[in-house]
């Protein structure tokens, strides 16, 4: 059975069956809801199936499908999931029922176009996540913009609709230029093998002038970076985030900002391995920069909408940080931030949409003391609060350090000034959980707040619950990560010695040395280690581990010229 | 019946011969009758598809100046398809707006006949006949609402301009035939061919007057100025098949005359075609960001997916000519389609085809809000429609040739226009309606067949272009 | 050059002989003006009112209808000239595009553009609205 193909087209389905329902005066809204809802848990228990066949053994893709779809241009149909996507596809089909359930309270108008545009992006985002042809990728990357487009533009808040199209105008932006590089990189496999061809596989094993690799690399990571959003490219966010209905800013937050990164580790990074590794160390200050100035700007934030936007811009910096130390704690541990910050990051728009729908406000100066008055929220809330700022047991720990180890036998430095963002997200968190829920209650209206009745419970309780697991249970989702994350390490470095073979003068030697990475291998012992010390590993093995690269070997040492100018790479 | 002489005008004699039949019916019309006779030239275009459809593949070639090769066969059908929508479109606002019917659908026809022959002629003087064939209908058809100013000024403006064009083009056909001793494109082709390595002045001469016809004809920068004023003060549905049809038979010439013929001096006029499609993209869409009337906007989206089309011209290999081809298709099922929502929802005394006439037009007119956002989000280039399949297709061409500048002009525009395509959307679905605004009229079963018909073939090619696309690169293969 | 020389001659001539001409004339001439004689018209009525009138859009009528049917000789001439060579293909043509301007003849005689005058134009209506 085609499941994969399924999930994607169980929503599109839905959605296209909706169409046909006739809700002219809103009498059938309730009907649409539960139909809505009971399509997307569908999709869930579709995608769990997957994840239920899915071998954590096999490296390779799974559940691959293929089917000629426009063979003149070698197009095929083609989907799988491995270790990196299979856990997005899943985090996917489990934040949408919780977002379409958030809707049942706010969304009152127009409900049957909203469900059809929830389940079409629901499709849309599952299909980036699985498609294996860069052109239905790029179909899907692109379809996926004019849901979402809608969903701010018309159920948002005031200034939706600049935000609406500021989303849809940047991400365009970024991803047409992709598409260039799509069709330059089916072209040169034209010219190499006579054949046109869209197929990730095929196209990762082209060999390209580093002059155009650059360019092409370039191409893909601006839109993906934009996506991220990294440093520079983060303005629509906070638009779009604050404007955004919850239900958008759940999906926006725990879904489409991961579409950038899982873009970074699937194509930037594995197509243009040599363009990699010498933009390695700028994305990294990127994200770095985009860590510490996130959280900065997250802290000064009146609006808790505007402060959870930001302080993705923090969380996501460091899942590229992860990215790009290339090794497997670094990205094991960055696709175990996309996951965590997916769950943690929409549950807090989630009850942040909460308390706006009960208060109609944002402003974190509205509230305080609600801790009396909802007790059952703010437990929630606070949960999830010490979920994103990385507390030990909680989701956000194992991602953060992960990719901390990662990064630390990578480049000592970026750790450091990450470290200072792990401190201030401690900060701007709990200090906006201090002035809401806490203290005295100061405005009269917050005396009388409901708490958190059954729908809502339906909603907040898988969140919790899934930080919790996320927390204890850590090896539960990293291993079916980690054999595909580790192949993707070795390729990426294999990739870069070879061609380094290949061309008898190299601009620089940028490999960084493998054998750090593979004394590692079992990314999870570690863990294992950190929360039951009597299983991990010895203390002589241990001590055989280099933590930090020796000198002259470690590090994109040869990176770019540049890079060592201003002192980082080496 | 007739003897195979005349296989290839068949097509064209069947149109014709509707238009005929339309003209007579309306020499017979009593006053107030109806009479089908949109019908009659329905029943007509059919016949030139089918007609075509049995032409595939023969090379069929009659008096040696008409060639039915699949390439001009596939844009006949195309045309084709631009017609039978134009007069489903037309049959609604013909009767809203009193036009005289016969002489409108009359002229429509004469316009299709004129380009089916513009597509599939082999000889410059034919290509300038049966410009001038369309020319003049289309220049009719602009004005026909005569009781209003901006329709006669922008008939007058397109006539001016237009048979200004012609006489460049003219001349570049004496030109040519001045060197080459022919106006038959295959032996202006093969004079050339042996002519390549010189650089005779008199053959640049010929190009770049030839070049600044077709470059009038299809509204590419910087000949483009008569464009705004004529799609905007034309009636809507006129303007969306003249931006639809005229566009696609004068570029099926253009393909022909300067892959075939002018093939050995692409180096020479390919730099200058680059910059021309460069500038036209360009200024499409930057100034198509300040119209506030929808017919100006799409008007100057037009120029900009004109430009689209040259870069497949520039990039010239096989690619590019099928990919003129497919998006020829594309852009015109769209704006077409786009054109028929405009057109009805005007009424007798107003265009509405302002933008803020568009708001809350989800409201009153949910499926027409909801078919327009499918032609903006196709004209824009977005998947899964037809327009996003013609992008790309346009766009690899260009790569493939290494036209790499070419192609980051293209998509960098193509998303600063999706700016504008998305005011519209953002009027119809995100602005509230005005309290005084009237209640936008009914739409007939006819238009709304043809808009459901246009609406399937965007999202049908947007998701299964294969059979398309295979035919268009099957079209190029017998004469380039 | 030299056999271009006659003409320059010729030329020379005839512009010389026109010029001189009115040249004598306007000095050996006697000139008397007077009011009556500077009105455009020496004789008859006096002009009334501009020349530049709108012309009944019939004249144009007329004229593009003679041009229709002029070009229309200036093909059938050589067709019947070289009939015998053009056979019966030729033949076809000709009448197909015979036929093309008969159907266009029809229809201008029935929208009454060949009823010249207004009672004329109103029996055609009457017919016309007869038949309906």
């Amino acid at each position: 059975m085609p499941l994969l193909t399924l999930s994607w087209l169980l929503p599109l389905a839905g959605a296209i069956g909706l169409l046909l329902v006739g809700n002219a005066d809103g009498r059938r809204n309730g009907a649409i809801r539960w139909l809505t809802l009971a399509v997307s848990l569908a999709t869930l228990a579709v995608t769990a199936a997957v994840w239920a066949g899915f071998d954590p053994a096999v490296a390779e893709f799974q559940f691959v499908e293929r089917v000629p779809w426009i063979p003149a241009f070698g197009i095929d149909y083609s989907l799988g999931v491995d270790g990196i996507s299979l856990l997005l596809v899943v985090l996917t089909a489990f934040l949408t029922p919780i977002a379409l359930l958030s809707s049942w309270g706010s969304i009152e108008r127009k409900v049957k176009e909203f469900s059809i545009f929830m389940l079409a992006l629901e499709a849309a985002m599952i299909g980036v996540f699985v498609a294996l042809d860069l052109f239905l990728f790029y179909v899907f990357w692109d379809a996926m913009l004019v849901p979402m487009y809608f969903l701010i533009g018309i159920w948002g808040y005031d200034r939706r609709i600049y935000a609406a199209i500021k989303f849809m105008l940047y991400t365009m932006a970024g991803s047409v230029l992709m598409l260039v590089a799509i069709l330059g990189l089916a072209y040169l496999h034209s010219a190499a093998t006579g054949r046109y061809s869209f197929d990730l596989l095929a196209l990762s094993t082209l060999d390209i002038a580093p002059q155009t690799e650059m360019w092409f690399f370039l191409a893909f990571t601006v839109a993906f970076a934009i996506k991220v959003p990294l440093f520079p490219f983060h303005t629509w966010l906070p638009d779009a985030h604050v404007e955004a209905p919850t239900a958008g800013s759940v999906i926006l937050a725990g879904v489409l900002l991961k579409m950038g990164t899982y873009g970074l580790l699937r194509f930037s990074f594995p197509l243009f391995p040599e363009a990699a590794a010498s933009f390695a160390p700028w994305l990294a200050l990127l994200a770095v920069v985009g860590i510490i100035y996130g959280a900065l700007v997250a802290m000064v934030q009146p609006d808790m909408k505007k402060l959870v936007a930001y302080s993705s811009v923090s969380h996501l910096g460091f899942v590229v940080l992860g990215i790009c130390a290339m090794n497997a704690q670094g990205v094991q541990g960055a696709i175990y931030l996309m996951l965590a910050h997916g769950v943690s990051t929409g549950g807090l728009f989630l009850m942040v949409g909460m308390l706006s729908d009960r208060r109609h406000t944002r402003l974190i100066g509205e509230y305080g003391g609600l801790k009396a008055v909802v007790p059952r929220l703010s437990a929630a809330f606070l949960i999830i609060t010490l979920a994103s700022i990385g507390l030990p047991m909680l989701n956000g720990f194992p991602g953060e350090f992960l990719i901390m180890l990662g990064a630390f036998r990578w480049d000592p430095r970026f750790v450091v000034a990450a470290g200072l963002g792990v401190i201030l997200s401690a900060v701007y968190m709990l200090w906006m959980v201090q002035r809401v829920y806490y203290g005295e209650v100061r405005h009269g209206e917050n005396a009388t707040l409901p708490d958190l009745h059954p729908r809502e419970w339906a909603s907040v309780l898988p969140i919790c619950a899934m930080a919790v697991v996320m927390g204890v249970f850590p090896t539960l989702f990293l291993r079916p990560m980690e054999a595909s994350v580790e192949a993707l390490v070795q390729q990426m470095q294999a990739t870069q010695t070879l061609r380094a073979m290949d061309n008898p003068h190299p601009p620089a030697p940028r490999t960084p040395t493998p054998g750090n990475w593979t004394a590692m291998r079992p990314v999870t012992r570690i863990l294992y280690s950190l929360s039951r010390p009597h299983s991990g590993p010895s203390r002589a093995e241990r001590g055989q581990k280099r933590w930090l690269p020796a000198k002259g070997s470690g590090g994109y040492q040869g990176a770019v010229p540049l890079g060592w100018l201003i002192g980082i790479g080496n | 019946m007739f003897d195979s002489t005349f296989d290839a005008v068949v097509p064209l004699l069947c149109v014709i011969l509707a238009a005929l039949a339309a003209m007579g019916a309306e020499a017979f019309r009593a006053r107030g009758e109806r009479m089908p006779i949109g019908g009659l030239g329905i029943v007509g275009l059919a016949g030139a598809g089918v007609s075509s459809v049995l032409l595939w593949n023969r090379n069929a070639a009659s008096f040696g100046v008409i060639l039915a090769d699949n390439f001009g066969l596939f844009v006949t059908l195309v045309l084709v398809v631009v017609g039978v929508l134009t007069i489903m479109f037309s049959s609604q606002v013909v009767r809203r707006d009193a036009l005289p019917a016969g002489e409108y659908y009359a002229l429509v026809l004469f316009a299709i006949a004129g380009m089916i022959m513009m597509a599939t002629a082999n000889d410059l003087l034919v290509i300038f006949l049966a410009l001038e064939i369309l020319s003049v209908a289309v220049y009719v058809l602009t004005g026909i609402r005569r009781d209003d100013q901006r329709a006669t000024e922008a008939a007058f403006k397109y006539f001016l301009l237009g048979a200004f064009s012609s006489a460049f083009f003219l001349y570049g056909i004496a030109f040519t035939y001045g060197v080459a001793g022919s106006t038959r494109l295959d032996r202006v082709g093969a004079y050339l061919a042996a002519q390549s390595m010189s650089d005779s002045p008199l053959i640049l001469m010929a190009l770049a007057l030839l070049l600044v016809g077709f470059a009038f004809k299809i509204s590419a920068v910087p000949f483009h100025m008569w464009t705004p004023d004529a799609y905007e003060g034309a009636p809507a549905i006129v303007t969306g098949f003249m931006s639809t049809g005229v566009k696609a038979a004068a570029f099926a010439a253009f393909a022909r005359v300067f892959l075939s013929a002018f093939e050995p001096f692409s180096a020479d006029w390919a730099p200058i075609v680059w910059i021309i499609a460069a500038l036209t993209m360009i200024l499409g869409t930057v100034v198509g960001v300040a119209q506030s009337n929808l017919k100006r906007m799409l008007a100057y989206s037009s120029i900009a997916h004109g430009g689209y089309l040259l870069v497949g011209l520039v990039a010239a290999n096989e690619v590019g000519k099928a990919a003129i081809l497919f998006y020829l298709l594309a852009y015109a099922v769209t704006n077409l389609a786009a054109f028929g929502v405009i057109a009805l929802l005007g009424s007798r005394d107003r265009g509405n085809d302002e933008l803020r006439d568009y708001a809350g037009l989800w409201h009153t007119r949910p499926a027409l809000a909801a078919l327009m956002t499918v032609c903006l989000l196709s004209l824009g280039g977005l998947p899964p429609t037809v327009g996003f399949i013609g992008k790309w297709y346009i766009f690899s061409a260009a790569v493939s040739a290494g036209y790499y500048g070419l192609a980051i002009i293209g998509v960098l525009t193509s998303v600063v226009s999706v700016f504008f395509y998305l005011r519209v959307v953002v009027m119809m679905y995100m602005a509230e309606r005005e309290v005084a605004a009237a209640m936008p009229p009914r739409v007939t079963g006819v238009s709304m067949a043809a808009l459901a018909f246009a609406i399937f073939v965007i999202v049908y090619l947007g998701v299964m272009p294969t059979q398309v696309l295979d035919l268009a690169s099957a079209s190029i293969a017998t004469i380039f | 050059m030299d056999g271009w020389l006659g003409v320059v001659i010729m030329i020379v001539l005839g512009v010389g002989f026109a010029g001189v001409m009115i040249g004598l004339s306007i000095l050996l001439g006697p000139r008397n003006p007077t009011p009556e004689k500077l009105a455009p018209y020496e004789c008859g009525m006096p002009a009334v009112g501009d020349a530049r009138e709108r012309h009944s859009v019939k004249f144009y009528l007329v004229a593009m209808i003679f041009l229709l049917f002029d070009i229309e000789i200036a093909f059938l001439y050589p067709w019947a000239v070289a009939l015998r060579d053009l056979g019966w293909a030729g033949f076809m043509q000709v009448v197909t595009f015979f036929l093309i301007l008969s159907v266009g003849y029809i229809y201008v005689w029935r929208k009454g553009v060949l009823d010249w005058g207004p009672v004329a134009r109103a029996v055609r209506r009457q017919v016309r609205d007869k038949a309906a």
